[in-house]
């Protein structure tokens, strides 16, 4: 029986441990946030987080106050590029990113790889490695970065991928924090139901 | 106080009563091992889809432009939205890993044999209401899968001889998949749990009838027979506490498991994704329509998949009991059967390239051969091991009172 | 484990796991009604429109306008010198109540337009509004002057953010 009990435990802890990540890398979300408002929204919208969400990842009110400008702290990033033109531009309006680092397989990995993607072709023009043919340019310029500027754009991908996968899911870490309460709960709660099972059937014998 | 409460109702409504008959005292085999616990999870996951469903009918909009975005605020605006929904997706694949294992109990230990057809044919027809309960329910995401999904699956109603066409316009209520499909599938994915807990009603008053199978397979004596309550009711709950484990652990740390990524873009009638798949729970069935060429075919192949388990009664000749347990040829054929299912799933979830192909089809034929082979096999197993001498004695005494009746 | 318990304290200590199991139980039963219960409350983007700012500099000299404040009617009306000192000088009716309690600057009256009667909204008149439901009547304060409606109308939370514009709800 105890036997049993150390069973049931030791699966759940592992099932905690092992599915418990590092918390999130929040400078690296925060940075993200700056890259995602400033350069990103130019094209692209962000039509589910609204500026007062910037609040909750430590963006301090100033720094959302100089991101927001005229727009009310309640407004969705809406692109400052109207559909239409992106459209006249591009021939395709710029995917909404809220749901980006969810929306394709790989999720922020993709992003990453996509954007640090872009490198000169063959015929001169910017082609690029996962996404041939893709209508958006080479944002961070990476196609004709040197070593060093490579290394800064690498890092400005990574931090916008991980704002994009906070974007996606913004209560993954409340969400995980209630797991584990849960998941301990539940263990108690089964490892009771088993004594009480032993207990009960062993008026059988 | 509450005794008085009891005895005043008693005298209005069989409550005591029925707790006895039902509970109490109802007769259950005691040698059942967990594998019987899975029918008692299966109610438990419909009360989870029926309470977390209603609650997210509350905030959801069926309606084409607004469906998708009605899931986001689910899912950042409504407190708890996220959970209550990640309880609902997960619980649907919940729901299948129970309802197939469930399956796979009964066919391995027979438990569909005479005098239990009924509540196998019940059982089947509650695998079918959900099947298509799930299906409309995934339309209502209004993802690129939801979208592509029912697109696909609506128009297997074209293969219909004669009026084909009509018949997809009618389901859908237009020329292609769009808010009419959405406001219908939204309405009917809200009715079917409630005939679904009807048909549940049905399947128990049918078990109660003809009381639990047990692994043996033998009929037992009443000394071996226990009241439900407490001693299945604990040993249920125990069972329930594992499941949860795992239920939980999806739930909370790995929700998308069960989401296609393509899911979390709008739908687009205009572009369909790379690659469309089924979720995982008719990956099977979908590799067996996937695998006869000719549409037609393969949609007629698809519904005799899921329907021929309803022949199983009568596919199953041999008259020894227990199922799997003493018949080693129908244990092989039950295994091979299972693994077969894995490799449709497997070959449903890709992309059908030569190789993947062959491979469907020739596990397609499998599956048809095991069911095609079972009314020969069983009969000629049935006389080999009769003649063995290697059963126990009362299962032989079962077999050879169940043949001379059927002589009679 | 427990092979050589007797009978008795065997018995006793199934009651006990009995009941510490079923009380375990229970509890997690009801908290996890907790979440399902909140999901009914106002969600965060209802939560968000608790505050409203309306501009005031359009409103003429006595005239009202209504807008919306979650969802209900805030009538503002702005008051001619006549009706403020009418007002000072009356004490209401049946819920009696000084006019400067019920103002913040004494040319404009901020109400909820919803009568304590059943709920309806009351209609302006000269002296102040009429409830087409049942017929109650309130005065340039908003206070129960006549009718059913057992108190005057509820003032909502707001401030001026300026001479031109007031934000109702709690900021
Ligand atoms: C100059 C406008 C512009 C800017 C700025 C821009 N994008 Fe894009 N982006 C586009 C366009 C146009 C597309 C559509 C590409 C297509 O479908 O061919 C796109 C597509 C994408 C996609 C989807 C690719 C796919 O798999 O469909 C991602 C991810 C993406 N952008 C990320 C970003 C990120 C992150 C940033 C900020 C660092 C950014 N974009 C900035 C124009 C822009």
């Amino acid at each position: 029986m105890l036997k049993t009990v150390y069973w049931i435990s030791t699966l759940c802890l592992t099932l905690i441990a092992g599915t418990a990540h590092a918390s999130a890398d929040l400078p690296s979300i925060q940075r993200g946030a700056h890259i995602a408002a400033e350069v990103c929204n130019g094209c692209h919208s962000l039509k589910y987080i609204k500026y007062k969400d910037l609040l909750s990842i430590g963006l301090t009110r100033d720094e959302v106050n100089t991101l927001r400008g005229e727009k009310s702290l309640g407004d969705p990033l809406k692109a400052q590029m109207a559909a239409n033109d992106a459209l006249a531009l591009f021939n395709v309006v710029p995917p909404d990113l809220s749901l980006m680092a969810e929306a394709r397989e790989g999720g922020p990995h993709y992003i990453v790889e996509l954007l640090t993607g872009f490198a000169p072709g063959a015929d001169g023009q910017t082609t690029n490695r996962v996404f041939p043919g893709i209508k958006m340019p080479d944002i961070f310029g990476i196609a004709q970065a040197d070593p060093a500027a490579r290394k800064e754009i690498e890092q400005k991908a990574i931090d916008v991928a991980a704002f994009l996968e906070w974007a996606a899911d913004p209560q993954a870490e409340a969400r995980k924090r209630m797991g584990r309460g849960v998941l301990i709960y539940v263990a108690i709660l089964t490892a009771l139901f088993y004594l009480l099972k032993k207990k009960i059937w062993r008026r059988l014998k | 106080m509450s005794k008085k409460i009891v005895a005043w109702i008693d005298q209005r409504f069989p409550l005591s009563a029925f707790v006895k008959h039902e509970l109490t005292d109802y007769p259950t085999p005691r040698n059942l091992s967990y594998w019987w616990g899975f029918g008692f999870l299966a109610g438990f996951v419909l009360v989870i889809q029926l309470v977390t469903g209603v609650f997210l009918a509350m905030h959801y909009k069926a309606d084409s432009n607004l469906a998708f975005d009605s899931i986001q605020h689910i899912m950042r605006e409504v407190n708890y939205g996220w959970l209550i929904r990640y309880l609902h997706s997960t619980g649907a694949s919940a729901f299948f890993i129970v309802i197939y294992t469930h399956m796979a109990r009964t066919l391995y230990y027979g438990s569909y044999r005479r005098p239990r057809e009924l509540l196998w044919w019940t059982g089947q027809l509650l695998l079918l209401l959900m099947m298509a309960t799930a299906f409309m329910g995934y339309l209502l995401p209004w993802g690129q899968m939801s979208y592509w999904g029912a697109t696909v699956i609506t128009n297997l109603f074209s293969a219909t001889p004669g009026f084909g066409e009509d018949i997809v316009v009618w389901l859908r209520g237009g020329f292609a998949v769009d808010d009419p499909t959405l406001t219908r599938f939204f309405s009917m994915h809200y009715l079917f749990p409630f005939i679904i807990s009807a048909a549940v009603l049905i399947h128990l008053v049918a078990l109660h009838t003809v009381r639990s199978s047990n692994p043996s397979g033998l009929n037992l004596a009443d000394k071996d027979n226990i009241p439900f309550h407490p001693y299945y009711t604990i040993k249920d709950l125990f069972g329930l506490g594992i499941f949860l484990l795992g239920y939980f652990a999806i739930v909370f740390f790995k929700p998308d498991l069960f989401i296609d990524p393509a899911n979390n873009v709008p739908a687009n009638p205009m572009q369909t994704p790379a690659d469309i798949v089924p979720e995982w729970y008719f990956l099977p069935f979908y590799a067996i329509l996937r695998s006869v060429p000719d549409l037609a075919g393969g949609v007629v192949a698809m519904l005799v998949s899921v329907l021929i388990f309803a022949a199983m009664p009568y596919l199953d000749r041999s008259r020894i009991t227990g199922g799997a347990r003493y018949r080693p040829i129908y244990r092989t054929l039950f295994y091979v059967f299972v693994i077969d299912i894995f490799v449709l799933g497997y070959v449903g979830a890709h992309p059908p390239a030569s190789l993947m192909k062959l491979t469907g089809q020739i596990a397609t034929s499998i599956y048809f051969l095991t069911f095609l082979l079972l009314p020969f096999v069983s009969r000629w197993e049935e006389g080999r091991l009769l003649q063995s001498g290697k059963l126990p004695a009362d299962v032989v005494d079962m077999a050879r009172k169940e043949i001379e009746a059927s002589h009679a | 484990m427990c092979q050589n318990t007797t009978e008795i304290p065997d018995e006793s200590r199934r009651d006990f796991l009995g009941a510490l199991t079923a009380s375990v139980a229970g509890a997690g039963a009801i908290a996890a009604c907790v979440p399902f219960v909140k999901s009914m409350s106002p969600s965060s983007d209802v939560l968000d429109k608790a505050t409203v700012e309306i501009d005031i500099s359009k409103i003429g000299m006595g005239q009202e306008k209504t807008v919306a404040w979650q969802g209900k009617p805030v009538f503002i009306l702005h008051r001619t010198p006549a009706m403020i000192s009418e007002m000072e000088s009356s004490k209401g009716g049946k819920d009696p109540e000084p006019d400067s309690k019920r103002i913040q600057q004494p040319e404009w009256l901020v109400v909820v337009g919803i009568c304590t009667h059943l709920g309806c909204v009351p209609n302006k008149t000269a002296s102040g509004w009429f409830c087409p439901c049942h017929g109650s009547v309130y005065d340039n304060s908003g206070r129960i002057i006549a009718g059913p409606a057992p108190k005057n109308l509820i003032l909502p939370p707001y401030h001026f953010v300026s001479e031109e514009k007031i934000v109702i709800g709690k900021a």
